[in-house]
């Protein structure tokens, strides 16, 4: 062994490190202190007349707990997550079953999906805003025509429909975002299956259900991963289309939280309810991680 | 139960022709053997028989009904595959019962077939392993099983035993014959291994390039190939060919004086080939062959021993305590009716 450790043994893959060290840094300083620092605030509040945090022990947390609006924005946020994560993932296989059936100017369709998904939230958020606006919206002025709407309650802004108005925006964005991802998870699939599927006389719904879904399983799980944590701090498109109303309908628990810290200056408790999402969030993530664990 | 009848099948890839004018008769309940080497189009058959891949040309029957655009589902066939295939998120007895589950039986019941499959198959102790956690062998057997359970029309068998070991093999070849005799089910067995297609067909199919170059039984295609490639296929050891010509009624090549085999319509002058079955020769103190011993091979049975006559090989088949010594130089003699003689241009049986 040598008695000086040389640079080059310094920089080698047996002492990682070096080579850590800056992803490292990066956790550290946007991501593991600003959780703590949240951690921290959630048991302090602003107090605007001393302008200064004060320590306010557990009164955050117990405010939340019987915080009305807190749990009317949970389960906003939940029906949000469960109803738009279904539909995206039920219509996004359903096209990406149909795409893969390759006939003629299906790759133009293909290559077309990318589309919605380069453009900014908030601008997709004006769009169904335009879209279903009571009087010249395009969907408004559809749905009037075939009778569903009879111009007395326009859909973002009457309660049981509003969260229906923005829910379409993410189903237009992210659906293909779906789409692509099961694309590429259906191409990698193996053909001889199929063959002896076949021959054993299964029905495409049984070679579906059989062959194709256990398969996907694992491409499904980061699909609803990915989709999910965006759903669930979903965030642009009630603040573009509703600003949460009309009432509290619409209202997220990342818009509340936004709410709560910046338009009441109310740190402490803004911190408590990001934290919540943030708990829920990694019960759920790990929840499909853990169900996408499988043997074969 | 079915017959399966090829009439002027031709099979193209795109521009590639790999398949010419092929036509053939399975009988109902028999069991054909096609053989071939790699490339021949054993698979390519198979396939177009279940349906996996189109007809280019001509008509696939089955029961005597046109087949060539009937959905795979439809024509009740089950196939090994060469690959296997199998189902990669299904433990293996799901793998086996897919084909019962499939057409709604009763869970008991599946499980019975499905126990009754894995014991003939060696595979109890594997049941609940995915295809991933099984060796090759065990693969294939789970492949096997798949078509055990079926009660198919037909039964297509590709290369189904090529990944067993010897013993193995040899017991699987009397299981899929027993159990062929059992169920009585028209059989498309593909090999290369001319010991499978002599020992389990009733039929044997020899191909060459895409074309079929004998058909017959295995004694038809052992004792009377139809021409030089059949005869040089079958046997082991191979046939020992001798390049020669027809003169004075007779047949004459380098240390080599034979008699016409009986009824041969050879003309003096021909260029031939004689085809000598090592087994159909003996060893002794006169004959009409004479070569000296490069070496002798003992197969546990008998032993092969290696002649050199005018620098070619030639190989006798004789029994073990039959004593030769290397540079020795021995006689050996064929039964005249035992020489398959062929015109060395055509390669056709003479
Ligand atoms: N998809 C394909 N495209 C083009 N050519 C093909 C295709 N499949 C097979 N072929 C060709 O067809 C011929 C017959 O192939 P096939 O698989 O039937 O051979 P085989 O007799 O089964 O051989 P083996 O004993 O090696 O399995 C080969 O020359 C092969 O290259
Ligand atoms: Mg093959």
């Amino acid at each position: 062994m040598p008695a000086v450790t040389s640079a080059k043994a310094v920089f080698s893959s047996d002492h990682p490190l070096p080579w850590l060290f800056p992803l490292i840094a990066m956790l550290v300083v946007f991501t593991i202190y600003p959780l703590i620092y949240n951690i921290w605030l959630s048991f302090h509040e602003y107090a605007p007349f001393r302008r200064e945090l004060e320590y306010v022990g557990t009164d955050n947390w117990v405010a939340l707990w019987n915080d009305e609006r807190f749990w009317g924005s949970l389960s906003v946020t939940l029906t949000y997550f469960v109803v738009v994560l279904i539909i995206e993932l039920v219509l996004g296989m359903a096209i990406a079953l149909l795409l893969d059936a390759d006939l003629a100017g299906f790759g133009v369709m293909r290559g077309l999906l990318t589309l919605t998904l380069v453009i900014p939230p908030a601008i997709t958020g004006m769009m169904f805003l335009l879209i279903q606006d009571a009087e010249f919206g395009v969907l408004t002025w559809v749905l009037e025509q075939v009778g569903v709407l009879d111009g007395t309650a326009p859909i973002l802004s009457t309660p049981s429909t509003a969260l229906l108005g923005v829910m379409l925006a993410d189903i237009w964005q992210w659906t293909p975002f779906m789409v692509l991802i099961f694309l590429a998870g259906l191409r990698g699939l193996p053909g001889e299956p199929y063959e002896a599927a076949m021959l054993d006389g299964a029905s495409g719904w049984q070679i579906f259900r059989r062959i194709t879904l256990p398969q996907l399983s694992k491409v499904i799980a980061i699909a609803v991963l990915l989709r999910g944590i965006d759903l669930f701090r979903m965030f642009d498109y009630v603040f573009v289309m509703t600003s949460g109303g009309p009432g509290t309908a619409t209202y997220t628990l990342s818009l509340y939280a936004w709410q709560q810290t910046f338009s009441f200056i109310k740190w402490g408790y803004g911190a408590t309810i990001s934290l919540v999402s943030l708990v829920l969030i990694l019960v759920i993530a790990n929840l499909f991680i853990w169900i996408a664990k499988v043997r074969w | 139960m079915a017959t399966v009848a090829y009439r002027n099948i031709v099979k193209s890839y795109g521009a590639v022709r790999v398949m010419e004018d092929l036509s053939l008769d399975i009988a109902d309940g028999e069991f054909a053997v096609l053989l071939g080497p790699s490339g021949c189009g054993k698979t390519t058959l198979l396939r177009m028989t279940a349906g996996l891949e189109t007809v280019t040309g001509g008509d696939l029957l089955i029961d005597g009904a046109r087949m060539n655009e009937v959905h795979p589902r439809d024509r009740d066939i089950a196939m090994v595959f060469q690959n296997y295939a199998l189902y990669p998120t299904m433990p293996v007895w799901e793998n086996i019962g897919f084909s019962l589950e499939v057409r709604k039986l009763p869970k008991a019941e599946i499980r019975k077939k499905v126990e009754a499959a894995a014991a003939v198959l060696n595979l109890t102790d594997y049941l609940d392993r995915y295809p991933r956690e099984l060796s090759g062998g065990q693969r294939q057997r789970v492949a096997m099983g798949r078509a055990m359970v079926r009660e198919a029309k037909v039964f297509l068998f590709d290369e189904p035993l090529s990944n067993l070991d010897a013993k193995l093999r040899a017991q699987m070849r009397m299981e899929i014959r027993q159990l062929h005799d059992r169920l009585e089910t028209t059989t498309i067995y593909v090999t290369h291994d001319q010991i499978e297609a002599m020992t389990m067909a009733d039929k044997i199919v020899l191909m060459k390039g895409g074309r079929i170059e004998q058909v017959g039984t295995p004694d038809d295609l052992f004792d009377a190939p139809a021409s030089l490639y059949a005869a040089d296929f079958i046997g082991t050891p191979a046939i020992n060919l001798i390049e020669g010509a027809v003169v004075d009624g007779a047949f004459k090549s380098a240390g080599i004086h034979l008699p016409l085999p009986p009824g041969t319509a050879a003309t003096a002058g021909q260029r031939v080939t004689a085809g000598l079955r090592p087994s159909d020769m003996t060893l002794g103190a006169a004959g009409s062959i004479t070569g000296r011993v490069v070496l002798a091979e003992k197969t546990g049975v008998e032993q092969n021993v290696h002649l050199d006559i005018g620098g070619a090989d030639f190989v006798v088949t004789a029994p073990r305590d039959v004593s030769v010594r290397p540079d020795e130089t021995v006689q050996a003699d064929i039964p005249p009716q035992k020489i398959h003689l062929f015109d060395s241009a055509s390669g056709a049986r003479l």
